[in-house]
């Protein structure tokens, strides 16, 4: 049991410190699609100048945004699941399930998160069709972004999902060992509700 | 071999797996044992290209806009704008709570967010004006379902993204559907009103304080303007218009009824982009998902079973009511419209309903199914509002799920009520 609560305590504590930058990274990439969908919006009408980038930046921020929020509704049991089994099984049982349950969703981001570092492997070799950096002041000129940094958000969400997952795992077998068990909490956590 | 991998995802969802989770294991399970490696790779990039699309902002955006409406008190200034019209009826707060939802729907796009933010402020008055907790708490529940269905609204955007139909015509659709169930449950009201000698919520309202209150809720009352107007007009794409939406609430909120200073705005914002991750990553896999149920061939050997029962299309429909109102019962809107759609719709495009008419039919089946025991995400959040079990709620909505289950089947066997609209501007043939 201390050898389980050894692990935990320190990895809960770096998925809360990982998770709230993640939130605010979120809410900031949030606000500036707002911004750059809007801006859009008055250099078509107000300027008359269809601009080229707004589309993919603000899905480039979208994405983003999703890898860097979703662990926490992960964390938060916001992911929609039918939980009814579970609150029916005996107390032991029911941990045991969640156990399964918990195991199963590790293999899938296990995987998915080998799988998505073969595709940012190949996203070195495309350029974004409307992003670019002015880097003159490195002497580098106009560079083009790479998909690479695109497509790094979902493995990145799935890595941190794959953290939170860990912890979960931890904790319901330190509960299954005892029930009464002080495990660390979460004081961050709200309501994720998902229609 | 392939098609089982809808029995296993059927049992990896009864077990409790996350839906997200769910959908991918499932098929990638059967691709692994099938040796179809490359494909599962297919599966993951599915999954992102699902999720990278500008259609789909348009959910983040109308999230954020009812959630600043909510934070903004503009629920208020619609709930005082609905008493001025109808609160001297008999039950004049029940109606208020229905007319209410019915507005408030044309701002958000969200059943959660109609009953928290109509729930805290109207079960305590509702409580206060003689009404018992639970038939307070019913009434929010029942009329919140109203949110989805009359536009904006985020499952109707998933099913056009996902169905790939016009999101236009999907919200023109909903219109007619809605105010349906908005009439509906004021009939139940009014009946029960009669027989209960429920109070009005105050006398008439004298002509001078109706244009009072109508100037109060006039900003709030123009977002629908404005979105749809913007949206028919081609003034702006969806996403576009969803922006202007959440833009305009905000500066509502904070400029013009200063309910709102720029301290709330990142709790705002933090709440909507997680509800909307969520959102996302189940649309990333369902579009993985959907492309294995193609590959599977499972909609034709569906259908086979399907038509095997029956090939009279008006009995189809009822079965496939009857089939969405139990999968409501377990599942909240968004993720049955993900799972079932690309299943369901083309089995009865092929039979000859029109794919708008399904999805007005799917969509309001399954929003209903919000506020169905055991599983409705509405019940919950109106318990958690008011206090008052999940179990009396549940029981105390019965009639009002009659009167919304008699609406489904009105949709269902008239086209037309769903179909009006979108044809009258030229969005559905």
């Amino acid at each position: 049991m201390s050898a389980i609560l050894i692990v935990l305590r320190p990895l809960a504590l770096i998925n809360t410190f990982l998770l709230r930058i993640g939130r605010h990274a979120a809410w900031i990439a949030m606000g500036l699609m707002v911004l750059i969908i809007m801006l859009q919006v008055v250099f078509r009408y107000v300027f008359n100048n269809a601009l080229a980038w707004p589309d993919e930046a603000s899905r480039f921020l979208m994405l983003w945004m999703t890898g860097l929020i979703a662990p926490s509704a992960y964390r938060w049991g916001g992911f929609v699941a039918i939980d009814m089994l579970k609150d029916l099984l005996p107390l032991r049982l029911g941990s045991l399930l969640g156990m399964l349950l918990l195991l199963i969703s590790l293999v899938v981001l296990v995987y998915g998160f080998q799988l998505g570092l073969n595709h940012v492997k190949s996203g070195w070799l495309f350029n974004s069709s409307s992003l670019k950096l002015p880097l003159d002041f490195l002497g580098l000129g106009l560079v083009r972004v790479k998909l690479a940094w695109m497509y790094m958000s979902l493995p990145a969400g799935l890595l941190l999902m794959t953290f939170v997952n860990i912890e979960l795992c931890l904790k319901s077998v330190a509960h299954l060992i005892d029930p009464q068990a002080d495990l660390p909490e979460d004081h961050d956590r709200v309501l994720v509700a998902v229609e | 071999m392939l098609f089982f991998f809808l029995p296993l995802f059927l049992v990896f969802l009864m077990i409790g797996l996350p839906v997200f989770f769910g959908m991918l294991a499932a098929p990638g399970l059967l691709l692994w044992l099938n040796g179809q490696e490359r494909d599962i790779a297919l599966l993951y990039r599915n999954v992102y290209t699902g999720m990278d699309s500008f259609p789909l902002m348009a959910i983040p955006f109308f999230m954020l806009a009812g959630e600043l409406m909510n934070r903004g008190g503009i629920t208020m200034r619609i709930v005082e704008f609905s008493q001025a019209l109808i609160g001297h009826l008999k039950g004049g707060l029940a109606h208020v709570n229905i007319l209410s939802s019915m507005l408030f729907a044309g701002l958000s796009g969200s059943a959660v967010a109609d009953v928290s933010a109509l729930g805290s402020m109207l079960i305590p008055a509702m409580e206060k004006n003689g009404y018992t907790r639970k038939f307070a708490a019913a009434v929010t529940a029942a009329s919140s379902v109203i949110g989805p269905i009359i536009p904006p609204s985020g499952i109707m955007i998933i099913y056009a993204y996902v169905m790939g139909e016009s999101v236009a015509a999907l919200f023109l659709a909903g219109i007619v559907p809605g105010v349906l169930v908005g009439v509906g449950l004021m009939i139940v009201v009014a009946f029960l009103a009669k027989r209960n000698d429920f109070p009005p919520a105050s006398r008439r309202a004298t002509w001078p304080e109706k244009g009072q209150a109508s100037l109060k809720a006039f900003f709030p009352l123009m977002t629908p303007v404005i979105i749809l107007g913007g949206i028919l007009g081609g003034i702006f794409t969806p996403t576009e218009a969803s922006a202007v939406a959440a833009v305009y609430a905000f500066v509502v909120a904070l400029f013009i009824l200063k309910t709102m200073g720029w301290a709330d705005l990142p709790k705002v914002l933090t709440k909507a982009a997680m509800t909307t991750s969520v959102v996302l990553l189940l649309v990333g896999a369902a579009m993985a998902f959907k492309t294995v149920v193609s590959l599977s061939h499972a909609p034709e050997i569906m259908a086979g079973f399907i038509l095997g029962l029956t090939d009279e299309p008006l009995l189809l429909l009822f079965l496939i009511n009857l089939l969405l109102f139990v999968v409501g019962m377990f599942l909240d809107a968004g993720p049955a419209i993900i799972i079932l759609a690309p299943i369901l719709a083309p089995i009865f495009t092929e039979l000859g309903v029109h794919p708008v008419h399904f999805a007005i039919i799917m969509s309001v089946n399954l929003t209903v199914g919000l506020a169905t025991p055991p599983m409705g995400l509405v019940l919950f959040v109106t318990s958690s509002v008011s206090g008052e079990k999940v179990e009396t709620i549940a029981k105390a909505i019965l009639p009002f799920l009659a009167v919304e289950i008699l609406v489904i089947f009105l949709i269902t066997y008239v086209p037309q009520i769903s179909l009006f609209m979108p044809q009258l501007f030229g969005f559905a043939k």
